[in-house]
């Protein structure tokens, strides 16, 4: 296929953590608001005069650092995450707001605060620990907006003097579900048998939308999915197997590469970072406050292992079922980072749920922060998976789930 | 063989390749009589519980139950080296825990469909996890608050250390990974083995201790809900328990975990009997509240498993619902002013004043003990025994029972463990060098949990303070439930290397220090 | 208490009692002491896992 004409551009702006996106929205002397988890709802993070930036550390090398501050038994991203922060490869930031999601990242941004890795030279910088509901009911929802409004908009508002009304909050949301719903529509072309974006360029696309200020990629976004509506696939398919991507944060560049590599194209990107559920648009009325609406919208969708009560546990299999039907997929691969806990069980009741339940083959697979370290294991899991999906399909006529 | 602490080289007791010792200490006539009475009640306990022919059912059932052997063999731990005061202290919480497990024991079985199959006895019973404040059962006196990880998973470890690897393995077998805590993966291999009781009109999960929990419990509502059809109930208890703008939300979980069980049972909320319970309540935080004192002073009394096991138990487990651990509550602290008034001391020689800090392993409880009489670390407290020390309201008045709401969800968000783990650094890193000045410690055993994130992310800010503060900080590694990572002995020789080569000292008894329980239970 | 020995047969109730006391009591200090009890469950252990592999479980997550 005919190379995408911005995709070098954001493979460039995915190479640093202060890609240049960044640089520029600075020098327009917005507030940067940091955040490290999907719980963050990002909309709140994105008023007039702040853009958000997920934390990630690409091109992580050596973690001795943050091993040292973490220990080796902790996930990787999180000790990445605070290994180039003692690196000082986010001082851009302005504030840091995470949620205590998981125990992991908790630990990683208060070793960030204890450590003083972004805020030495900074009077205003703060950093905000939020409380996330654990169930999608009435109570988890009031929880929700209480914290987002003493955790998100009050610090803002009063450190920065953001405008954080009703007013400001629609627009922010107006403009969020504009970045949504391009990533969707370019989403929608892998549905297609022979489709003309690869999960890799769509995964560059989606990733660059979580690290890069949104107003400066929306023209991008606008013209690739133009260049798509007419971009021609390759005549000859080159991929054997289709395949949901779920999980644990992905922010590599070259794990869905590799996965594609394989012969598995995919499909769907259920994983943190990706954009099911990330780039759902939120729909608005106009009965409820807006926090109201982005809180309920994040609560119902969230499809994060911690949330607990059994509607949301048999949900998120479901939901992998519903993709897999909508993408048409062969097969389901379960990934996680290594030392992830939470996706650790739901690795584990997912995939077997998915395989005896609804008849998948799934691949679960435990991984390294950047693949780089484990690219031959991983190659060859996906590429026996492959085959194996290859092989299920003659034998069943091609059907599956 | 005296009477005298420390007469007996306690390390001959163990023999190589053998899971039990050679015999029991001679402690003197009085209280080698007062343990060997001791003994006989225990023996009662477990003949009238095995003399039920549904509970020798269940002992062929349920794997976990062969632990149970060992029962007298966990006490003789705990009583090593002990005389007098410190002796009638252990076997007064050690009895009564026994003797609440056989209870606890012999009503699961009653209503496992599996066993006993009683009906109308399940209906009134509400399970609920080993990892679990049991507040919200405070006002339930007419119901049976029943836990079935607690005997099948939590109290078989301390009675042999090999328990649950075979729960482990078959969690890993099934895809979990390995690195997860031991605690709830061995409760998730329970559950999918097929070995857990079968009971109850309805349970309540909660997310405490941490994310391993609450994810464990997915794996166990999964077939206890979907297939098992008891309706589960998950409490969500907020992490960020010192923030204000959590608690309302908390009290709320208490109000909808109470509704809940009044659907599922048809039982009423009783705030009489609440009441009571908050009495009880605050009677245990004010005992352990004057024990910690005196373990501030130069003459401790109620440390180590004495006061670790029982908090554990007593805080959490029972939470006022039990008047005989009132009754025990106020024992203990009887004894220990005794033993105070008179300078009493627990071991031959004490050399250094300990704080435990981090998660303990499971495996080797009575790890504190071989601390103070192998080395002469007297352990102060340890951050288990360091729960809240807030006094709920125990008087009924309208305006006590909506505050009762917030009460039951502090207890809640402060279960044991938890209340430090998580809820922000100021808890798990700065209380602690609080806690070695109030104590006047001069050194902190580290418990490094190897599984345990929470602890394990704040392991260079623990070095960190140490430094600063001149604090001899002592790491002890060890993956909680599963001695194969690291054993007994590895523990020991974390503490025996320290101890050389740092402090440059030479056991106290020096029988203990290397120690040929590998097979031991 | 031997039959033949006519001293035993004269010994009043109270000391047969006391006796058999005393008999009962040594043989449960011996356990006891001897740490017997622990040493007859320890050999019962492996019997009894040796039990529960053949035993029916419905093992599924």
């Amino acid at each position: 296929m005919k190379d995408l004409k911005h995709l070098l551009y954001f493979e460039n702006l995915l190479l640093e953590a202060n890609n240049e996106l960044v640089a520029q929205a600075k020098k327009d002397n917005k507030v940067c608001v940091a955040f490290t988890c999907e719980s963050v709802p990002e909309p709140l993070l994105n008023l007039e005069g702040t853009f958000s930036v997920r934390l990630r550390a690409p091109r992580t090398g050596s973690m001795e650092m943050s091993t040292y501050y973490m220990t080796s038994f902790l996930c990787e991203y999180t000790r990445a995450l605070l290994e180039r922060a003692l690196e000082g490869g986010f001082n851009f930031a302005d504030c840091v707001i995470s949620p205590d999601g998981c125990s992991m990242m908790n630990r990683c941004v208060e070793n960030m605060e204890l450590l003083k890795t972004m805020n030495k030279d900074k009077d205003k910088f703060f950093y905000e620990f939020m409380e996330i509901p654990m169930k999608c009911d009435e109570n988890g929802l009031n929880l929700y907006i209480l914290q987002c409004r003493n955790h998100i908009l009050k610090p803002l508002s009063e450190t920065f003097g953001i405008d954080t009304s009703e007013k400001a909050l629609r627009k922010a949301v107006e403009e969020h579900n504009r970045i949504c719903e391009l990533i969707r529509a370019i989403g929608d072309f892998r549905k297609e048998e022979n489709p003309r974006i690869t999960g890799y360029e769509f995964h560059i696309l989606t990733l660059a939308t979580y690290v890069a200020p949104h107003y400066l990629l929306i023209d991008k976004l606008e013209e690739t999915l133009e260049e798509l509506k007419t971009r021609e696939p390759d005549a000859v398919n080159p991929y054997r197997v289709r395949v949901v991507l779920t999980g644990s944060e992905i922010d590599d560049m070259d794990y869905v590469k590799l996965v594609e590599s394989c012969g598995a194209y995919v499909c769907a990107d259920r994983f943190c970072l990706g954009s099911l559920p990330g780039r759902v648009p939120i729909e608005l009325n106009d009965d409820d406050d807006i926090l109201t609406q982005v809180c309920r919208h994040y609560i119902t969708h969230s499809q994060c292992p911690r949330y607990m009560n059994m509607p949301k546990m048999t949900g998120r299999r479901d939901y992998i079922n519903e993709l897999a039907k909508e993408y048409n997929a062969d097969g389901i691969i379960y990934e996680q980072v290594k030392f992830c806990d939470p996706w650790a069980y739901e690795k584990m009741v997912g995939g077997r749920v998915l395989e005896d339940d609804y008849n998948y083959p799934v691949l679960t697979v435990d991984r390294p922060y950047s693949i780089d370290s484990g690219a031959g294991q991983m190659r060859t899991r996906v590429q026996a998976f492959v085959e194996s999906i290859e092989i299920k399909k003659l034998q069943r006529g091609g059907i599956n789930g | 063989m005296a009477k005298k602490i420390g007469s007996e080289a306690l390390g001959r007791f163990y023999k190589e390749g053998s899971k039990v010792r050679t015999r029991r200490e001679w402690r003197g006539v009085k209280d080698t009589a007062y343990d060997f009475s001791r003994w006989l009640v225990i023996m009662g306990t477990l003949g009238k519980f095995i003399i039920k022919p549904r509970n020798m059912k269940a002992m062929l059932r349920y794997r976990w139950m062969a632990n149970y052997l060992a029962v007298p063999m966990m006490v003789d731990r705990h009583t090593q080296g002990l005389r007098g005061e410190y002796l009638r202290m252990c076997h007064a919480e050690q009895d009564l825990i026994i003797d609440d497990v056989a209870k606890l024991l012999d009503k699961l079985f009653k209503g496992d469909r599996r066993i006993g199959n009683d009906e109308e006895f399940s209906k009134k019973v509400v399970l609920v996890d080993e990892n679990e404040m049991t507040a919200v059962m405070m006002g339930f006196p007419m119901l049976e608050t029943l836990s079935r990880e607690t005997p099948s998973t939590y109290v078989p470890v301390l009675l042999n250390q090999h328990s649950m690897e075979y729960y482990m393995d078959i969690a890993e077998e099934f895809g979990l990974a390995p690195d997860v805590c031991p605690m709830p993966e061995a409760e998730a291999g329970v559950s999918i083995n097929d070995d857990a009781p079968v009971l109850g009109a309805c349970a309540i999960q909660c997310n405490t201790t941490c994310d391993g929990s609450l994810l464990g419990n997915g794996v166990i509502s999964k077939r206890l809900e979907l297939e098992d059809g008891i309706p589960v109930f998950q409490l969500a208890a907020p992490l960020r328990h010192r923030e204000d703008d959590v608690q309302e939300y908390a009290a709320q979980e208490i109000r909808n975990a109470i509704a809940f069980i009044e659907k599922h049972t048809g039982a009423k909320w009783d705030w009489d009997a609440y009441f009571e319970c908050a009495k009880r309540v605050n009677l245990a935080t004010r005992c352990r509240q004057e024990w910690l004192d005196m373990n501030k002073t130069d003459y401790p009394q109620v440390f180590g498993s004495n006061l670790a096991l029982y908090t554990e138990t007593n805080y959490m487990a029972i939470c006022g619902r039990v008047p005989a651990f009132a009754k025990v509550d106020r024992k203990l602290t009887k004894l220990a002013e005794k033993a105070y008034k008179k300078k009493k001391m627990m071991a031959k020689e004490y050399r250094h004043r300990a704080i435990i800090w981090g998660v303990q392993s499971h495996y080797y409880f009575d790890f504190l003990l071989w601390l103070l009489n192998c080395w002469g670390i007297v352990p102060l407290t340890d951050m288990l025994s360091m729960v809240s020390t807030k006094e709920i309201a125990e008087v009924d008045t309208p305006e006590n029972r909506e505050q009762a709401y917030y009460d039951m969800a502090w207890l809640t968000e402060n279960m044991i463990m938890r209340n430090r783990t998580h809820g922000g650094y100021k808890v798990l890193l700065d209380e602690l060098w609080d806690f070695v000045e109030e104590f006047n410690a001069d050194m902190v055993i580290l418990w490094e949990h190897m599984s345990c994130k929470a602890l394990d992310g704040m392991h260079g800010m623990f070095e960190d303070r140490a430094r600063e503060k001149g604090i001899n900080l002592v790491w002890v590694e060890h993956d909680l439930f599963d001695p194969r990572i690291i054993s007994r002995q590895g523990v020991r020789d974390q503490i025996n290397n320290y101890m050389r080569t740092v402090m440059r000292e030479e056991p106290i008894d020096p029988s203990l220090e290397v120690l040929p329980d590998d097979q031991s239970w | 208490m031997c039959k033949k020995c006519k001293c035993c047969s004269k010994l009043p109730w109270w000391s047969k009692l006391l006796i058999a006391t005393t008999g009962i009591f040594g043989l449960l200090f011996t356990v006891y002491f001897f740490n017997l009890d622990m040493k007859l469950t320890a050999m019962m252990e492996p019997w009894l896992l040796k039990w529960y592999d053949h035993v029916d479980r419905d093992k599924h997550l």
